[in-house]
């Protein structure tokens, strides 16, 4: 579904690369997450694929067309919203297609069914400064889900919620995901995150940013079902991505890393 | 509720400054006669002007007229220009310079040339109007085009706007706060603009009033169309403020003039 071949960005014409040959295959309903310290340009990569950047060098393709720009077939979710202030939820959420040009009333319809889906009815004609963070991603996420893409690209989407709030999304976000072929590539700090919502992820290192390994989890489906953290390959994998991760750290310091299972932020770096 | 509370309510507050302001006045300007009128001569010289001579509608008319029209035509082309400077570069290199010049120049330097490009009537009132106005105008949409959110521009992109639904959609939206801090600081400079177009140019309007009244020592015919424009000015910025809550009713609208 995802096919990115060799890509390469640096910032600039003398910068330092960012991505150096980087190559990812993600296969049609695959959830796929990239995990690593800031600065390992997960966020750059997303955005490459989204067509808000251009790689330096490289090609992308979304099911087997070569990717040059936005199109209708790729949707982001944002780490901090980027809802429209002035838009309702409903005109948010409807947003895509009334960029794709569909009436009013068919696209307000559409719409509204996500905003169902995601228990947001009753706010569908409040403004996002009127509701939660919680509330404003969902919103977010409806966007998103209503121009029905074939590529989810969802951007640290839950980093700037509240522990709860996150969780409870996270258990949403499986849902839809088994409900349709979506395919989901997903970048975020937390590994715990990682772990429950994927079905591979991907350990980017820094300078330049690069898979360092991949990790495939066959946990059991869906994972908000049971303790899945009790699993003894939760455990495992959660493991290896930590230390692997304290090895890039060590080398670049500069910001914690979220480890929800341990009970928040680790300062030992 | 009893009279404290009503007394110590802002309004009350108000109420109790002006008050207190107007019989301060009276009383100092029955004493000092020669100095200023004081509010009850005001009161008789408003009904004089305003029923009997029949010298304050057709002034203030004629401003008005003259104001609503600039401003009009100030406030559509000055958006425009803003928006194409913030968002075309070609157009911000080429036009920069003449709206910096122009914005710091004062607009009355201008009136005697004015003048003698369009005489003393309807067509001087517009075109100060106009110049009074359309700079900060230009200068607030251009700042609120150049400074919209590059999140809110990279959601938009993302969901593959082109160049023109990107700017209907994300930048016009997100510049209506700055547009309208443009509007208040114009409708104000376009008020100054007219006034003094009329004092130093015109044979009628309000301006003219004025200077006419304060050539024969009238001081309580002079306070009446000052009271007037403090009043207008008042009215002017309410109305943009409601208009502005009217164009966002996502936003808390500060009141500011």
């Amino acid at each position: 579904m995802l096919d990115i071949q060799h890509v390469d960005k640096s910032f600039g014409q003398e910068g330092p690369p960012v991505l150096d040959d980087f190559s990812l295959a993600v296969a049609e309903g695959e959830f796929v997450s990239l995990i690593g310290p800031s600065g390992c340009g997960k966020t750059t990569l997303l955005r490459i694929v989204a067509g808000l950047l251009t790689a330096t060098s490289g090609t992308v393709a979304v099911a087997g067309v070569p990717s040059l720009g936005p199109s209708r077939d790729k949707a982001v979710v944002f780490q901090h919203f980027n809802l429209f202030p002035w838009r309702t939820a409903l005109a948010n959420a409807a947003y895509g297609l009334e960029i794709q040009g569909m009436s009013r009333a068919e696209r307000e319809e559409r719409a509204m069914q996500w905003l169902v889906k995601l228990g947001l009815e009753r706010y569908a004609h409040h403004y996002p400064g009127e509701i939660s963070g919680g509330m404003r991603q969902r919103v977010g996420i409806a966007r998103a889900l209503v121009i029905e893409p074939k590529l989810l690209l969802m951007d640290e989407p839950f980093g700037a919620l509240d522990a709860l709030t996150r969780e409870h999304l996270q258990g949403e976000l499986q849902r839809i995901a088994e409900s349709t072929s979506l395919t989901i590539l997903f970048v975020t700090h937390s590994i715990d995150e990682a772990v429950y919502l994927s079905d591979r992820v991907i350990v980017m290192g820094t300078h330049p940013g690069r898979i360092i390994r991949e990790f495939q989890v066959d946990l059991r489906r869906p994972r908000y079902d049971y303790n899945f953290r009790a699993e003894p390959q939760y455990a495992a994998i959660r493991g290896e991505i930590w230390s692997l991760l304290e090895r890039e750290l060590a080398i670049t310091p500069d910001e914690p890393l979220v480890d929800a299972t341990a009970g928040g932020v680790d300062t030992r770096s | 509720m009893n009279v404290g509370r009503i007394l110590s309510s802002p309004l009350g507050l108000r109420l109790m400054s002006l008050v207190g302001v107007v019989v301060v006045w009276e009383a100092f300007g029955r004493l000092n006669p020669r100095v200023a009128s004081y509010p009850s001569e005001i009161g008789a010289a408003f009904v004089q002007l305003g029923f009997v001579d029949d010298a304050l509608v057709p002034a203030f008319a004629t401003t008005l007229h003259g104001l609503v029209v600039g401003f009009a035509i100030a406030a559509t082309l000055g958006i425009a220009i803003g928006f194409a400077m913030g968002r075309i570069r070609l157009v911000d290199l080429i036009l920069d310079p003449y709206v910096s010049a122009f914005y710091a120049t004062p607009r009355i330097a201008l009136v005697p040339l004015l003048v003698l490009w369009v005489g003393i009537g309807f067509e001087l009132r517009v075109t100060i109007v106009v110049l009074s106005a359309i700079f900060p105008i230009i200068i607030n949409t251009y700042i609120g085009a150049k400074s919209v959110d590059r999140e809110l521009l990279d959601a938009g992109r993302a969901f593959a706007a082109n160049g023109w639904q990107l700017l209907t959609t994300v930048v016009v939206p997100g510049s209506i706060p700055y547009l309208f801090a443009g509007l208040r600081i114009g409708v104000a400079r376009a008020l100054v603009g007219i006034i003094v177009a009329e004092m130093t140019a015109a044979v009628t309007g309000t301006g003219r009033l004025i200077i006419q009244y304060g050539r024969f020592f009238e001081t309580d015919k002079l306070f009446v169309p000052i009271i007037i424009l403090g009043l207008f000015s008042i009215a002017l910025a309410e109305v943009v403020y409601f208009l502005q809550r009217r164009a966002t009713p996502w936003a808390r609208v500060e009141r500011i003039r």
